[in-house]
């Protein structure tokens, strides 16, 4: 435990310095990265011995009478610390070039300060060892992201994305709140112990509260709506912390939650699989949708939260069938997801901070060719893609690997459960389609063909800070794709501690990833194989370059390739009304046209709902109570003194 | 070794099919139609000639056809053929294999908008949403299988003593699968009604406008990979059909191609009796195959608990 504390004040240290140091930019830029990636390998080699025996015992501080705070690491708690550690000093490395207005210094420090405060009550939630030690650690982690969120605060569209954030987070934290109250009332005590002695009504209540709130910071589908807005806002790194790591967090509290109490009914198995389904499917859809580049990769976190969630819940399912293998492959492969999208993701939004800084654009449509521009980038963002989309011989395949296990394995289920594991097969399945499709989409409009606009077509390399990190994150992805094994086990090691799963032989599915690892391998031997066919067909060979083949058209110009837009319309007019699409079109009404206009957007229609029927009616009933509002000061003490009286009568 | 030899003879024999596909639309119109052995002199001019690369494209339009051969070689290493065991097996092949697919189609399509054609990123998008759909009635049809023989290999499937059949007391649900799947063995391969490869209109198109660009060796090897796909689709079909004989392995082979060029002729006169389909009816078209299979695997919840 003394390891993770000082590698935290390490972290910490990589906050404050800055803020000594502002004067002397880069000296505050590179101490503070210095400071932040030592802590965090300090933090991975506090992990070391969680994996040998049941890791150190808990640590405890009393404060007064009321205010205990405990820490504590198990299995799980260390599997979450592993992300937050690798991606955390990897998104500070790519700051350091990221973040390079000299001119405003102390704004940059701040950030920093806000970072080291973010990582810092990431792992504090993770090794959170009673409710209100969780709560301050929650708050934390929501009040410093809420902050990095709004670093170019003028602009109203970061501001206003901003306070969605913190609307979101705050009524999230709501619901959290209240299902630890709805604890202590019963056990009166703060600790994590004896949640499994619950009545089984209030388990029912405390879950699916806590789904709520960890939900919505998951972004679990209807509660995403805070996403697509924070992520563009955010500064690159931050987006990818933020969905690389801190959405996570909830996925942390929902696993938590569950293992404490320990519910073995049908329904939180069903419930989440539903959720995991319609996120991940709707998610995807939205992503095709989109063609802001940062608001696309927030949809595919969505998408990924649902994939996760799928393998969550037939973990769950399999717990409470008594189908062990299914609840071994289906959290294993949902924990390895955690990790593999931790990796990708961040990958991808680093990506594109990288288009977005040279070129000043995040619209697909008004992108293209980058890849003979960006090399580095563009080739570690074609790695990011194949992996998020699911395809070996990449990390992402080996996790929805796992997943499908399980769910084939729940086939044997009788009546209602089998219906929920073919669900969840035809739904990976589709899932993985669409992936597939909205990067292809990507890659294909961001950056091959040709430029669309002059900003991407003087495009240029970013700096090695940047391309660094991103090729980390690549070779991990491929490294995870053909070496499987070890991490299949750190993710079955997770489970160790979660006493629902009961005890697991560590060797379990050692021979199918032996097997994945093979295919992996055999497939890369075959490319190989045929870039040397190919290498000795093409010897000798005459090779020429020309234009495109236009189909006749002798007059081509770069504005006619097709746009992510027309790409996607098919697949998303096919999930309508899902998605709500709107067009304007001017109209061609004369031989001779004149200037045609021609609009498109999708629409969120969780946005929507929420709008209509959430907010416009709590607006509504709250302008009724304006005049409570008035402005007095003596009127507004009045209401503390009556507040006072009232609770001292009644109490 | 068995496996093997079997393995290249299948891979040998596959550029020859598409000409019985040729010849049987040829023998329907009444004409003598281009020799059986086309395809291979086809490959051959293919691989003498050099390339012309477009000046849009990158390193991504050079592998494009290199995966999606490696990709559709892959596959049938897997596959039993013609009565012997596959070359290589486990457990959960066939959920590794069609991912591998999956990659051959992402740079076939990555390569397509490589070209910065309009009507290459057109062809890309087709095929990236209708070979979606076609992947929900193949894991429907995974499923369906799972629930029949409690396996996931293609070795379990149509090889050895649990294999699938027409004639198994569940065999009448594997008639679902036979049309379900030679549904999706047209959209895959860019058949009539969902695509057409003869057409040279390219707006019409699907798989021959993604590679219009493509020209040699590399195109070769897009051909041939497109042999090597069809050729695993119609194995699939024909493992179904094929009745088990008690009779040495030379028999057995042999019913097995006879079947296998029957699942081909079927193609050819699919595709001379009907027409392609308007781009707005393919989803329907594949979700009928999915409907068909999903319910077959519904189905088996009356008799199995």
């Amino acid at each position: 435990m003394d390891t993770l504390f000082s590698a935290l004040a390490v972290i910490l240290a990589g906050g404050i310095l800055p803020l000594l140091l502002y004067r002397r930019f880069n000296l505050m830029k590179a101490s503070a990265v210095i400071a932040i990636a030592t802590g965090s390998l300090l933090g991975l080699i506090a992990i070391l011995p969680v994996m040998q025996d049941t890791g150190p015992p808990p640590s405890t501080w009393s404060w007064q009478q009321f205010l205990t705070l405990s820490c504590s690491i198990d299995s799980l708690s260390a599997f979450f610390l592993v992300p937050i550690f690798i991606i955390c000093p990897l998104a500070a490395l790519y700051g350091f070039h990221y973040m390079d207005k000299s001119e405003e210094s102390w704004r940059v420090a701040v950030n920093y300060l806000c970072l080291s405060l973010l990582i810092v009550s990431m792992v504090l939630v993770v090794c959170a060892g009673s409710l209100i030690t969780f709560a301050l650690a929650w708050e934390l982690m929501s009040l410093s992201s809420y902050f990095l969120v709004v670093h170019e605060f003028q602009k109203k569209a970061t501001r206003s994305a901003g306070y969605l954030y913190f609307v979101f987070a705050q009524a999230g934290a709501m619901c959290i709140f209240a299902a630890f109250g709805l604890i202590y009332s019963v056990t009166g005590s703060f600790s994590f112990d004896q949640l499994d002695q619950l009545p089984s009504r209030i388990k029912m209540a405390v879950f699916l509260l806590a789904l709520l709130g960890f939900g919505s910071k998951a972004g679990i589908f209807p509660l995403h709506i805070w996403l697509p807005h924070a992520h563009p806002a955010a500064p690159s790194h931050i987006s990818a912390i933020m969905s690389g790591v801190m959405i996570k967090m909830g996925i942390y509290g929902i696993l938590r939650i569950y293992a404490l109490l320990g519910d073995t009914s049908l329904l939180p198995g069903r419930v989440i699989l539903a959720v995991g389904i319609v996120s991940g499917v709707l998610g995807v859809v939205y992503a095709l949708g989109k063609h802001d580049i940062k608001r696309l990769l927030a949809y595919h976190s969505v998408e990924n939260i649902g994939i996760i969630l799928i393998g969550a819940g037939l973990g769950m399912i399999g717990v409470s069938t008594g189908n062990r293998a299914m609840a071994i492959f289906g959290f294993a492969g949902s924990l390895l997801h955690v990790l593999n999208h931790s990796i990708f993701k961040s990958l991808l939004f680093m990506g594109a901070g990288a288009v977005l800084q040279k070129t000043g654009t995040r619209h697909v449509d008004d992108l293209g060719g980058l890849i003979k521009r960006m090399p580095t980038t563009g080739r570690t963002f074609l790695v990011g893609s194949i992996s998020i989309s699911g395809l070996p011989p990449f990390n992402g395949f080996i996790s929805e690997f796992l997943i499908y296990f399980a769910a084939f394995q729940g086939l044997t289920l009788p009546g209602v459960s089998f219906l929920f594991a073919s669900l969840a097969i035809i739904s990976l399945a589709v899932i993985g389609g669409l992936a597939a499709t909205c990067f292809t989409k990507v890659v294909g409009i961001v950056f091959l063909g040709e430029p669309r606009t002059a900003g991407a077509a003087l495009a240029s390399e970013v700096q090695a800070s940047m391309t660094l990190p991103m090729l980390l994150l690549a070779l991990f992805c491929l490294v995870i794709g053909i070496f499987p094994a070890p991490f299949v086990q750190l993710a079955v090691f997770g489970l160790r501690d979660m006493t629902v799963i009961g005890a697991i032989d560590p060797a379990t599915g050692q021979a199918l990833v032996a097997d994945l690892a093979f295919a992996a391998r055999l497939f890369l031997g075959i490319l190989l194989g045929v870039m040397l066919l190919r290498r000795v067909l093409y010897a000798r060979k005459e090779i020429t370059s020309g234009p495109t083949w236009g189909c006749g058209f002798t007059q081509p110009n770069v504005r006619m390739q097709y746009t992510g837009t027309s790409y996607a319309m098919s697949v998303v007019e096919f999930f309508q009304p899902f998605v709500r699409i709107r067009t304007a079109y001017s109209g061609i009404r004369r031989i001779f046209p004149g200037q045609t206009t021609y609009e498109t957007r999708v629409d969120d229609i969780a946005e929507i709902a929420m709008y209509q029927y959430l907010l416009q009616p709590l607006v509504k009933l709250l302008d009724r109570l304006r005049w409570i509002q008035h402005g007095h000061i003596q009127l507004y003490i009045a209401y503390i003194v009556l507040t006072i009286v009232v609770l001292l009568l009644v109490f | 070794m068995e496996s093997f030899v079997s393995f290249v003879l299948a891979l040998l024999l596959a550029p020859l099919f598409p000409g019985v596909i040729n010849k049987t639309k040829a023998i329907v119109a009444g004409k003598q139609g281009p020799p059986l052995l086309m395809k291979y002199y086809t490959l051959a001019k293919l691989c003498r000639k050099g390339s012309v690369y477009s000046t849009s494209s990158s390193f991504v339009f050079k592998m494009g056809p290199t995966v999606s051969f490696a990709a559709a070689l892959m596959p049938l290493l897997f596959l039993p053929l013609a009565g012997t065991a596959p070359v290589f097996s486990f457990h959960g092949d066939v959920i590794v294999l069609f991912y591998i697919m999956g990659i051959g189609r992402f740079f076939t399509i990555a390569a397509a908008l490589d070209t910065a054609s309009p009507f290459e990123g057109m062809g890309a998008a087709r095929e990236a949403f209708f070979s979606t759909l076609a992947e929900a009635t193949i894991f429907a049809v995974l499923i369906l299988f799972y629930r029949m023989s409690g396996s996931l290999s293609f070795a379990d499937y149509f090889h050895g003593a649990k294999a699938v059949s027409l004639a198994g007391p569940t065999g009448a649900l594997l008639l679902f699968v036979i049309v379900a799947m030679f549904m999706v063995l047209l959209t895959e391969n860019s058949r009539v009604p969902v695509d057409d490869p003869q057409t040279h209109l390219e707006l019409t198109m699907i798989h021959e406008v993604m590679i219009l660009d493509h020209s040699g060796p590399d195109l070769a090897l897009i051909e041939l990979g497109a042999f090597f796909k069809l050729l695993f689709y119609s194995v699939f079909i024909t493992h179904l059909l094929q009745p088990l004989v008690p009779a040495g392995p030379l028999v057995n082979g042999l019913l097995f191609y006879g079947i296998l060029a029957l699942v081909y002729v079927a193609v050819g006169v699919t595709e001379s009796t009907m027409a392609r389909f308007k781009m707005n009816l393919v989803p329907k078209y594949i979700l009928t195959s999915f409907t068909l299979v999903f319910f077959a695997a519904i189905l088996t919840m009356g008799f199995m608990q």
